[in-house]
């Protein structure tokens, strides 16, 4: 066998398809089995637009001429399946063409898979991100960010002293017979209303809202971050809390009506539970809030006698005199009221 | 921790890609289901396929009842359609190496879609 014949014989074996044209007329001069396999077929035609229609000759003869190269792409089914052949074509001497042509079937198909796939990825990325959100949006409700970051770090909360801060303990007069009377639904849904509106009116003045317990809400100033002046930022929400109220009363069927007390003091403030965890805090300043409130006639804002001291120069406070109050003694109790 | 996946112990998106590929195969070359897609593009198949294997094998894909039933109103499919499908998925899930008892929960998971799928 001469290495001519070996030549061909390889050159029509390899499993790349190709051919040479000639360059005027772009007639097939000579095929390979590989080309034929996939071109091929009765009626093959012989000139290179009749057998790729869609190849855009203008742009090639352009390429070939600045280049001597020109590469294409061409798609088209063979039984079912969609082939995809990469073209590639080169001068030659003699005013010839040889076109090369690999099968980038596979490569298509794998590129398809992988957009699929990092679609479906990229989506659950997104899902995960939004749930994470919503998990420490969660969280933050039930826990100042301070607390929430040392959580997240440590998987733990350290119970932290906060000292001095003030307390306000609000609760409803008539809640339970409300609750009885009225669409409890209803009574549970204006409940929702109010709440947020004093927690915006407290994040105005800086307080963090603790807890609610039933009609019972607790906010306190001075926490985590210490400030100054939390006796007057207390006090503040305190007298809005009122006024909103009152201005809601008007408008709305329902009255609800409610009770403050106000204290200071120092709280321990931590995460407390496993499982069903909750940020709470602790210390005699909670519960003196809590019976200060009880002092108060609906609408009322009893402040206790440290904190009176503090605030009593800028706002309309006056002294109603010693009460004893259980666990605590006896004690000179305040009335704050609206000057405005 | 949550229980690993069969998607997770078979290796992840670099070895479910070659099931899917030879799935993808094996359904063209097929001539009872070939035809169903005839006449759908090619990424849109290796899309279909791709999830449909992840989704099987509790992958990052998952369709809702509602959407399978959707995707496949159109098509006339029949018993004998889905037992043929249902053999060429056990042959590749097999002939990658996957254990048979894994094979056959794959397999009672696709069987659970027959009623969406089926006419």
């Amino acid at each position: 066998m001469t290495i001519e014949a070996i030549n061909e014989q390889l050159l029509r074996a390899i499993g790349v398809g190709v051919a040479l044209l000639d360059r005027k007329t772009l007639q097939f001069g000579f095929c390979n089995d590989t080309f034929d396999e996939w071109f091929g077929g009765e009626n093959q035609p012989t000139q290179l637009q009749q057998l790729f229609p869609e190849l855009d000759v203008q742009a090639m003869s352009e390429n070939l001429i600045g280049t001597g190269r020109h590469t294409s792409e061409i798609r088209f089914k063979k039984k079912r399946r969609t082939l995809v052949i990469a073209l590639d074509f080169t001068v030659a001497e003699g005013d010839m063409l040889v076109l090369v042509c690999q099968n980038i079937t596979r490569i298509k198909e794998l590129e398809s898979m992988i957009d699929s796939y990092s679609m479906m990825v990229e989506r659950n990325t997104r899902e995960i991100k939004r749930e994470k959100e919503q998990v420490e949006k969660l969280l933050l409700n039930i826990m100042p960010r301070s607390v929430y970051e040392e959580y997240k770090t440590f998987g733990v909360v350290t119970p932290q002293m906060y000292d001095p801060v003030s307390v306000l303990m609000l609760d409803f007069v008539g809640f339970t017979d409300m609750v009885a009377s009225q669409d409890p639904s209803v009574t549970v849904t204006e409940l929702n209303d109010i709440y947020s509106a004093f927690d915006r009116i407290g994040e105005q003045f800086g307080c963090e809202r603790i807890k609610t317990i039933g009609d019972a809400y607790i906010t306190v100033a001075g926490l985590p971050d210490p400030t100054p002046d939390h006796s007057k930022a207390i006090a503040n929400t305190a007298i809005r809390f009122v006024r909103y109220l009152m201005r809601r009363n008007l408008s709305h069927p329902h009255q609800w009506r409610c009770r403050i007390g106000i204290s200071t003091g120092s709280v321990v403030g931590s995460v407390v539970g496993i499982q069903k965890y909750v940020y709470d805090i602790f210390g005699p300043a909670v519960n003196l809030a809590s019976r200060l409130q009880e002092f108060s006639e609906p609408m009322q804002i009893t402040v206790q006698d440290a904190v009176a001291h503090t605030i009593k120069d800028q706002f309309d406070i006056e002294n109603v005199g010693a009460r004893s109050i259980r666990g605590f003694g006896e004690q000179d109790i305040w009335r704050l009221s609206d000057n405005d | 921790m949550a229980e690993r996946t069969l998607y997770e112990s078979y290796g992840g998106f670099s070895q479910v890609s070659k099931i899917v590929l030879s799935f993808y195969d094996s359904l063209l070359d097929n001539d009872e289901i070939g035809p169903f897609f005839d006449d759908v593009d090619m990424s849109r198949i290796v899309d279909h396929q791709t999830k449909f294997i992840a989704s099987l094998l509790g992958g990052p894909a998952a369709y809702t009842d509602k959407q399978l039933q959707q995707l496949h109103a159109h098509l006339d499919i029949t018993d004998a359609h889905f037992d043929e499908l249902e053999t060429l998925l056990r042959e590749t899930l097999l002939g990658h190496g996957m254990a048979s008892d894994d094979v056959e929960t794959v397999v009672a998971e696709f069987g659970k879609r027959r009623p969406l799928i089926v006419r």
